[in-house]
């Protein structure tokens, strides 16, 4: 059990129990989830694949200690598989069963009416508590203990679901028509959204959230990344092979490599026992890092100046 | 509620950026828990609340620098409290103490002032005076100098950073200073602010001391003059700074606004970059209008065997209702632009516009043609638009235009794909150079298609005359419309919008 308050007691203590969950990020990241942490907003997340947006969320129930609720968007999510759905297997079953002792319950009674009423006041038990399939936001409310909730690639949804979201999202509750409102039990989640930005989220959301843009790192901050994560990789190579992604984000390319993507290749070289960057080792491994015939296609006569320029600028 | 705050917020407003009363509140909030004594934090915490795109926070960047950039320029050391001020200090202070009521405090803070900068430096005044260029009354020398008479005078002598400040600040409200809409007018206004604060009379005294027989009156006067110079300059970075947070985005929107209804072609290439932006903003205005009607549905009608379907897991228990529902298909468009000299200046802006409506007009193909006709629509997938225009009206421009000629090649192209969900856009002035108009291809189009609409960037009166073929196309088109600035294209955009969800 850890301490909560006292990682969040400040920005920097946040990002060393980041860094030490082996998420290294800028002070501007770990600022989005001090203030998350203290205002209990929603944080939406954008930028280019694979700066680790996903990451960041899972990382921070890792280092909370709190089970982390994914809620993975597509086109076509709705409310039955986002918030709640009735058990109409379990209904069912128990209509059937009732069936038997309706007799039962209806023995005595006088006339259509009084049955009626009888039956009224089994009441509304089908619709209750013990019939609701929770799905991720009303299971993110009941979490007992608060949790991390990760609302991931909220573009790729509808915008009617985008409108589902409002009401969790500022007030943390969900109104259930038959049931009334269901409210976070005891600490509200610490929720975050992903988008890649392939539409514009509506205002309405994105005024109820903080909004925290995640860029590729500067040269620094990934050779710390690379070395957090692949942590044998010797420190010549490493800065070479980041200094030659950087080189690559410049260059006009269908799909710039992400971080994902040099980590990929700093394992590879580490595989490959590479020692430091030529020409011909960047060339055969060229498909870790692009993802598209074209690209690499493009980038191969660049390839010789961009490897020297890399191996120069890191000494 | 904190003002400093409410400030910065109404200049980032000014700035474009979109902020809203419940993001203010947040912004309130945050200040509270991270305060302001951490600037670097502050910028971070207040970045991650108020901007909520990456414009946006390009722009919350420069806004957030020059807001709070005043604090730095007001920690510079005032230039002129030398070893002049430092001897008689007692007397000059006691004379403001006289009158000024509560001066206690403030003679306290113009010693430990005076004493900073002055005693280490006892030279700085005569090295300042001597700099003077060539001014006689200039070379009093230092020494013991008169006590000024006028307020301004005496204010500036004290030296109280805070105190002129807030002078400044306070005539700036009194001139208006957020009113400022060019920068022309920056000189204007500083001189406003300087006689809002009393420089006509400061000018007067240091007059009568600069002719004065007295060596102490006439030291006062060019020390008076040092310091008059010196505030100028602060008002002058103050009024700057005002510009920056106040005029540069009303005077872009006052140029916007004009942009908007100006003949197209009567624009300069200086304009285009700013154009660019602004048919983005109004694509992008047009997409998020649009972009929500895409599924309709009819209300209360059972889709039964989606239904019967759908519920076969339940034993047949009809639990999961299915409705029935429309899906809207998109509009294919066809773009068909003449790129001749008159017209290209129109063409490049409704290509631009219908590209950057991607998001809710997936399938748009264009085409270009001055004499031949050509499909321009792969131009736009590989390059930047602007590229692309740039590309299309060099291959396809500056032939003359022939309407008829263009027509059949878009026959023979594309003919097999134009069906009732289609839209054919045609911008062209239809001056068709005598030639064969061929009418009865447009005729076919108006068959098959959805909608023909014909943009004529001409004023209406002017269809018609000459060579121009108007007469002829309008009976094939579904809608005819004059087109020639950026306000008519968003309405017919939105239109084409609306039309086809």
């Amino acid at each position: 059990m850890v301490d909560h308050a006292e990682i969040a007691a400040s920005v920097p203590s946040l990002q060393q129990h980041l860094e030490a969950h082996r998420y290294i990020c800028s002070t501007q990241i770990a600022t989005a989830v001090y203030l998350a942490y203290h205002l209990r907003k929603p944080v939406l997340i954008e930028g280019p694949p694979g700066v680790g947006k996903t990451e960041l969320a899972k990382t921070t129930a890792e280092m909370f200690e709190l089970p982390l609720i994914r809620l993975q968007c597509y086109e076509g999510l709705d409310e039955a598989k986002a918030l709640y759905e009735w058990k109409y297997g379990k209904q069912l079953l128990y209509t059937q069963v009732l069936k038997q002792t309706l007799d039962e319950v209806l023995q005595g009674a006088k006339g259509f009416a009084e049955s009626v009423k009888r039956l009224h006041e089994f009441g509304d038990i089908f619709f209750s508590a013990e019939f609701l399939e929770a799905r991720p936001l009303l299971k993110a409310l009941q979490e007992e203990r608060g949790c991390v909730l990760l609302i991931d690639e909220v573009d790729k949804s509808d915008h009617e679901f985008e409108s589902l979201l409002l009401e969790i999202l500022s007030d943390y509750q969900v109104s259930i028509p038959e049931i009334g409102t269901v409210r976070a039990r005891h600490e509200p989640p610490l929720v975050f959204l992903t988008s890649n930005n392939t539409r514009e989220i509506s205002d309405a959301l994105k005024r109820r959230c903080l909004h925290l843009y995640i860029p590729f790192p500067d040269i620094e901050l990934e050779q710390r990344i690379i070395n957090a994560r692949v942590p044998a990789i010797p420190p010549q190579l490493r800065s070479q092979l980041v200094r030659f992604i950087h080189g690559l984000r410049d260059l006009d390319l269908k799909k710039v490599p992400s971080i994902s993507e040099t980590i990929d290749w700093a394992r590879t070289l580490l595989l490959l026992h590479a020692e430091r960057l030529e020409p011909e080792l960047v060339s055969n491994t060229m498909n870790v890092i692009l993802k598209f015939q074209e690209d690499i296609e493009n980038v191969q006569p660049e390839l010789r100046t961009l490897t020297e320029k890399a191996t120069k600028d890191s000494g | 509620m904190d003002q400093l705050l409410t400030q910065f917020i109404s200049a980032l407003r000014n700035a474009d950026i979109r902020i809203s009363t419940a993001e203010t509140l947040d912004a309130l909030s945050t200040v509270e828990l991270v305060g302001y004594s951490d600037r670097r934090l502050l910028k971070d915490s207040l970045a991650l609340v108020l901007p909520k795109t990456l414009d946006e926070k390009a722009a919350f960047d420069t806004c957030f620098d020059q807001f709070f950039s005043f604090g730095d320029r007001r920690s510079r050391p005032p230039p002129t409290a030398s070893d002049g001020d430092a001897e008689p200090s007692g007397d000059a202070a006691g004379q403001a103490g006289n009158g000024q009521a509560g001066a206690g405090g403030d003679a306290q803070d113009q010693r430990t002032a005076n004493a900073r900068p002055g005693s280490p430096r006892p030279q700085q005044n005569t090295a300042i005076a001597t700099d003077e260029r060539g001014e006689p009354t200039a070379t009093p020398g230092s020494g013991e100098m008169s006590p000024p008479q006028s307020a301004l005078g005496q204010l500036l002598v004290r030296g109280n950073q805070m105190e002129i400040t807030i002078a400044i600040n306070t005539a700036g409200r009194q001139a208006n200073v957020h009113e400022i809409e060019v920068f022309t007018q920056k000189g204007v206004y500083t001189r406003r602010i300087m006689d809002a604060m009393g420089h006509a009379e400061l000018q007067q005294e240091i007059g009568r001391l600069a002719e004065s027989a007295d060596i102490p009156d006439r030291r006062r006067a060019v020390d008076l003059t040092h310091r008059r110079d010196w505030l100028r300059e602060r008002v002058r970075d103050y009024v700057e700074h005002q510009f920056l947070l106040h005029a540069d985005v009303t005077g872009r929107r006052l140029r916007e606004d004009m942009l908007r209804d100006v003949r197209l072609s009567a624009l300069e290439q200086r304009h285009h970059r700013m154009l660019h932006d602004l048919v983005l903003r109004m694509a992008r205005r047009l997409v998020s209008e649009h972009s929500r009607r895409r599924k309709v549905f009819r209300r209360g009608q059972l889709h039964v065997p989606r239904t019967l379907r759908r519920n076969m897991k339940y034993d047949d228990a009809v639990f999961d209702l299915q409705w029935k529902s429309v899906k809207v298909d998109r509009p294919k468009v066809f773009a068909v632009c003449d790129v001749s000299g008159s017209v290209a200046a129109y063409a490049r802006f409704m290509l631009m516009f219908l590209y950057s409506l991607e998001e809710v007009l997936p399938k748009v193909r264009s085409f270009a043609f001055s004499s031949d006709l050509g499909e321009v629509s792969a131009l736009f997938a590989r390059n930047t638009i602007d590229d692309g225009i740039a590309i299309a009206l060099k291959q396809y421009g500056g032939g003359s235009t022939d309407y008829g000629q263009a027509f059949a090649d878009f026959r023979r192209l594309c003919l097999d794909e134009i069906d009732k969900r289609a839209t054919i856009i045609v911008l062209g002035d239809a001056r068709n150079n005598y030639g064969d108009a061929r009418t009865d291809v447009l005729k076919e189009f108006y068959d098959r298609s959805k909608r023909v609409i014909w943009l004529n960037p001409e004023p209406r009166s002017m269809w018609n005359t000459g060579d121009s073929e108007m007469r002829h196309y309008a009976p094939y088109c579904h809608q005819v419309d004059e087109c020639s600035t950026l306000a008519h294209l968003e309405r017919i955009v939105g239109r084409l919008l609306r039309a086809v969800a």
